[in-house]
């Protein structure tokens, strides 16, 4: 008897692999264009540490999925979107990248947030020839046939900033940032900048990612002696940096900060009393003013609560479904190549302003916006540039950055 | 009937591998996508781990929450040997990033291949060997071992990211070509074939091995220490030195399966050596069944195919429910996990219904 | 001058955060044997009741804002007080004596208890602002030292003053001692082990609680504030002697005036790998850590 169980034990187990196997294969059939609809893949953490910031991002492209459905759709399809979670994980990202393009054949893939889940994935698409919609400023020195890129690149954001800073007579920056890409190669091309400038870098520190001490890192920056903080902490480090200078009763008058990671969304977690007169950079505040972003603010807020703010990252994201569902009227088609040819060149009105596809190098012509936090939690525009800037992620057109030497090898 | 009864866990291995030699003719009769058989590459990396911790803590019941970072070992050695074959043993993007001048020392020696293998092998078995002397020695055991290896992952960790001109820091070694060449797209699909029949034969051979080493008196002596560490102390055994060997076994076994992963995955990051990725590794053999190799084989596939499957649309939420609950519910109530349900409280439960009526 | 007193006084606050959040664990791992993963997560749930306080007192009470902190401490131990008690008579009375699979256990609940909180309060980050009497600092000499720290400190001592008179000046307390040094002896005086059991694995998780309702001054509460802690916790435990609550003391104060010592020299990473080193380092010397609870029996 106890035999028979044994075997039985055995053949069940065989069964639940293959059935857990054969389970994986099918069910993904439908594919870009069939039927009315147009299947896309929203790729973010849901889950894990990064999903603090990486909601508001989905949520505006959801948002635009759905307005643009409700006008009609792309091409006479409705967009169908699937969404993965990447759990903060870049390995999982490439895995469901691999899965979303393959398995769901969507058409192409809005996602990521940091730096180490986007070169995760750049490799994924340009091997399967699908296309990324990558929506957060970033540190540059890179460019993709495979990723659009709608962040700003560090010309259209840290540059700018730092000329900003200069112009206004700050001597002594200390650099403050959190231990991972985007603020060491931002620091590199700081210090190259300052350099040139005639400046000086006072100090450098990097934060752990999880870090909520930051009582060391304050005494070294009173002991720096600078007048800036050029501040590229992560969200969570952000929160305890500015509580814990709060706590020693430093205000922006005390030592003024230039944050490239603080948006509406953070100044929320934060409290606008603490950051009120700190300085930040983007392309687009809540506050920006244009018919386009009223009604883009007002959409927002009726889908996701009135207290729901919009920023930078998420309005990136709105713009790049736009963008991709405006490139797929034109070419009446949603093949990738025919979607990139038909970018070339292409305008849309966004609620930053009018925003210009760069086929040099997959990146957008982006107007530049300093701004200062205010008191009721808004950013308001301090400085921005007349027009919209090139992108220029290796940054060739400065004479500092080609004398650094800071353009990447390959 | 006596040869199921000996044998039905290497018989449901061989289904196991069966069905997976089976594959790329499902991806070929096009049943499957290659994808699919991708993320099956990288689930027999999992189950070539589990096999490993199983041999820790499923018979020698030593609980490693650290098994994470001798996977990034092999997977970064393998990483770096592969990258520097893109970059002809020149320095790569990041170093550059990261102010080096040229390729260091430590990375110079994974340029030849040979070299490379081997030191991929090395480097997490001395690190383990290291660490099993003295926590062994000194008869550290228990959950003591459990949170000093967990700190030790975590300072480890920390390491990886602060060295980020050597390591690239949170980014890891991203881009990197398999051993085979690409394995992704329709023109690459010898190699892809190629890779995984190769990732299927080494878990075949270490299952092998593994099967071997517990089947010996060896494999008994270990269970005697999970047991009853000190009777086995008493009997004349020197326990430190068994427990330290298994160790570095299943850190090379994770090695070995980080380096194949890579290969697959592309990229490899530190969030592979966090505490909580080491935990998943003890859930896929918890799951499957501690004390029985299939159970850990079992227990890898079936967690990691579910969690491909749920964790996206509107499953994200629940899948974390989903986990959290298996989890607690295996420990709780079913300390065998699958296989144990399968052959002990089955057959038991339908032996009482039976006796009942 | 001011520089020494000033690194003294953040290793002094970064110890005693430390040392709030392992007094819990003390407890449950020093005294029941019990590994709880999932303290980090009490610790957000103290974190998040101290939000939804705050959030209760700026809608019905605003002219007494200020009092909400003493209110959310309370309620925030009342709460994981509760939890504990519940995980105590699901999960953890069916694990004792079996320390591995208390450990797995939890960790399954933690992984629940974060997704729960994800699905309540959105994966943002909420923030709680300071009562009026705690913002800013107070600036002797040269140095500023921030009224939240010094509350905290205040905090930590009036835990570890009560947490010392329930262990050793209670009847309570006795009864505790007795069941966790001799259960069946306990059993045959009469004493309810079970609520015993229950009722020291909740005081473990409010103090939890308590450490959540501190750090949320800190910095941002969501869903991994747990994650950060409960490494460092651990080692304060172990590092102080399982059992003692006088090691857990030195063990924070050690590892929280390394860490920062280490951190003016080097970067926080390092310093946190370097600090976690000599810790385990140690360990080998001293396996049962700083001060050893003396015994007799073979398997502790």
């Amino acid at each position: 008897m106890n035999q028979l169980w044994k075997r039985l034990a055995g053949i069940t187990l065989a069964g639940i692999m293959t059935a857990s196997l054969a389970g994986c294969g099918g069910g993904s059939q439908a594919s870009a264009g069939e039927d009315g609809a147009v299947k896309v893949g929203l790729l973010h953490s849901l889950t894990g540490s990064m999903a603090i910031s990486e909601t508001s991002v989905r949520d505006a492209e959801v948002l635009a999925i759905e307005e643009i459905n409700a006008a009609g759709g792309v091409n006479g399809c409705q967009i169908s979107y699937v969404e993965e979670d990447g759990a903060s994980n870049p390995s999982t990202f490439a895995t469901k990248a691999e899965k979303l393009i393959e398995e769901d054949e969507v058409a192409t893939v809005f996602g990521c947030w940091t730096s180490s889940s986007r070169k995760a994935v750049k490799s994924v698409f340009e091997d399967y020839g699908n296309l990324l919609w990558y929506p957060v400023q970033y540190e540059g020195m890179e460019t993709s046939e495979n990723i659009v890129y709608m962040g700003a690149a560090p010309n259209q954001q840290i540059v700018p900033a730092i000329q900003y800073l200069v112009d206004q007579g700050y001597k002594k920056f200390f650099l403050l940032g959190s231990d991972y890409v985007f603020p060491r190669t931002a620091n590199m091309i700081i210090n190259a900048q300052l350099k040139a400038a005639g400046c000086e870098v006072v100090g450098e520190e990097y934060a752990d990612m999880e870090q909520t001490e930051f009582s060391a890192i304050i005494s070294k920056i009173e002991a720096s002696g600078c007048d800036v903080i050029v501040n590229t902490l992560n969200g969570t480090g952000n929160v305890s940096f500015f509580k814990q200078m709060a706590e020693k009763n430093y205000t922006s008058e005390d030592y003024m900060t230039m944050s490239f990671s603080i948006a509406e969304e953070e100044v929320k977690t934060i409290g606008a009393d603490i950051l009120k007169g700190h300085m930040v950079s983007w392309n687009y505040y809540q506050t920006t003013e244009g018919e386009k972003n009223d009604a883009f603010v007002s959409a927002y807020k009726e889908k996701f609560g009135e207290d729901r703010v919009t920023s930078d990252p998420a309005e990136a994201a709105y713009d790049a479904v736009y963008m991709w569902a405006a490139a797929c009227e034109k070419a009446g088609s949603f093949e990738v190549e025919d979607v990139l040819a038909a970018l070339d060149g292409m305008s849309i009105d966004a609620p930053e302003g009018t925003i210009t596809f760069d086929a040099d190098n997959n990146h957008i012509y982006k107007p530049v916006r300093v701004g200062e936090i205010q008191e009721d939690g808004l950013i308001y525009t301090v400085y921005e540039t007349n027009e919209a800037v090139k992108p220029d992620p290796y940054l060739t057109t400065y004479d500092w950055a080609v004398a650094a030497d800071l353009q990447p090898l390959e | 009937m006596n040869f199921i009864k000996k044998h039905g866990q290497n018989v449901c291995f061989a289904v196991i591998v069966l069905v997976l030699a089976l594959m790329p003719l499902l991806l070929t009769a096009g049943v499957i996508k290659s994808t699919m058989v991708i993320f099956l590459g990288k689930c027999i990396c999992f189950a070539i781990v589990a096999i490993g911790l199983d041999l820790i803590w499923g018979y020698t019941g030593i609980l490693s929450l650290g098994h994470g970072l001798f996977f990034a070992l092999g997977a970064y050695g393998m990483g770096m040997y592969l990258k520097l074959q893109a970059t002809n043993g020149n320095i790569t993007d990041f170093m550059k990033t990261g102010g080096l001048t040229e390729l260091p020392r430590i990375w110079q020696a994974f340029e030849p291949l040979p070299m490379a293998l081997v030191l991929l092998v090395l480097i997490p078995a001395l690190l383990a060997g290291i660490i099993g002397f003295f926590i062994f020695r000194n008869r550290v055991k228990g959950v003591y071992f459990s949170i000093i290896s967990q700190a030790l992952t975590w300072a480890a960790y920390s390491i990886f990211i602060a060295m980020s001109p050597y390591t690239n820091g949170n980014v890891g070694i991203t881009e990197i070509d398999p051993i085979v060449g690409s394995i992704r797209g329709a023109k690459h699909i010898g190699n892809l074939y190629l890779l995984f029949y190769a990732a299927l034969a080494i878990m075949i051979l270490i299952y092998a091995v593994a099967y071997f080493l517990v089947k010996s008196k060896f494999g008994r002596l270990l269970i005697a220490i999970r047991d009853g560490e000190n009777r086995t102390y008493f009997s004349g055994y020197c326990v430190s030195d068994y427990k330290n060997f298994i160790y570095v076994l299943s850190a090379i076994i994770a090695a070995i399966a980080g380096a194949l992963f890579v290969n697959f995955n592309g990229s490899i990051t530190p969030s592979q050596m966090t505490i909580s990725y080491s935990i998943t590794m003890i859930i896929w053999v918890a799951v499957g069944g501690r004390g029985t190799l299939i159970g850990a084989v079992i227990g890898a596939f079936v967690i990691n195919l579910c969690e491909y499957n749920l964790s996206s649309g509107a499953f994200v939420d629940i899948w974390q429910y989903i986990i959290g609950a298996i989890f607690c519910i295996t420990i709780l109530f079913f300390k065998g996990g699958i296989v144990g349900i399968v052959t002990e409280q089955l057959p038991a439960l339908l032996h009482r219904r039976k006796e009942n009526s | 001058m001011d520089q020494v007193l000033s690194m003294l006084f953040n290793g002094l606050s970064s110890s005693s955060i430390i040392l709030l959040t392992s007094l819990g664990l003390a407890i449950t791992f020093g005294l029941m044997r019990v590994i709880n993963m999932a303290h980090g997560e009490f610790l957000m749930i103290g974190a998040y009741t101290t939000y939804c306080v705050q959030n209760f007192f700026k809608a019905y009470l605003p002219n007494v804002f200020d009092l909400y902190y003493f209110a959310a401490i309370a309620a925030a131990f009342a709460i994981t007080f509760a939890f504990g008690c519940v995980l105590e008579k699901l999960v953890i009375s069916r694990l004792y004596g079996r320390e591995i699979d208390s450990l797995l256990a939890t960790w399954g609940i933690s992984l629940i208890l974060q997704q729960a909180a994800r699905s309540i309060f959105g994966s943002q980050g909420v923030f709680v602002t300071s009562p009026s009497f705690l913002s800013g600092g107070i600036t002797l000499g040269g140095n500023t030292y921030s009224f939240n720290r010094l509350f905290i400190l205040l905090v930590v001592a009036f835990c570890l003053l009560l947490v010392w008179f329930i262990q050793y000046q209670s009847n309570f307390g006795r009864q505790m001692r007795a069941v966790m040094q001799n259960r069946p002896m306990a059993q045959c005086m009469g004493i309810n082990s079970r609520r015993v059991d229950c009722i020291t694995f909740g005081i473990g998780s409010g103090l939890a609680g308590i450490a959540g309702c501190s750090v949320a001054l800190l910095g941002s509460i969501d869903s991994t504030i747990g994650q950060s802690y409960i490494v460092n916790s651990f080692m304060a435990v172990v590092l102080g002697g399982v059992g003692k609550l006088l090691g857990t003391v030195f063990g924070s104060g050690i590892i929280g005036f390394f860490s920062i010592l280490f951190e003016n020299f080097t970067s926080s990473s390092i310093a946190k790998a370097i600090v976690l080193l000599i810790v385990i380092i140690f360990l080998q010397k001293k396996p049962q850590g700083l001060f050893v609870v003396r015994s007799r029996s073979l398997d502790e």
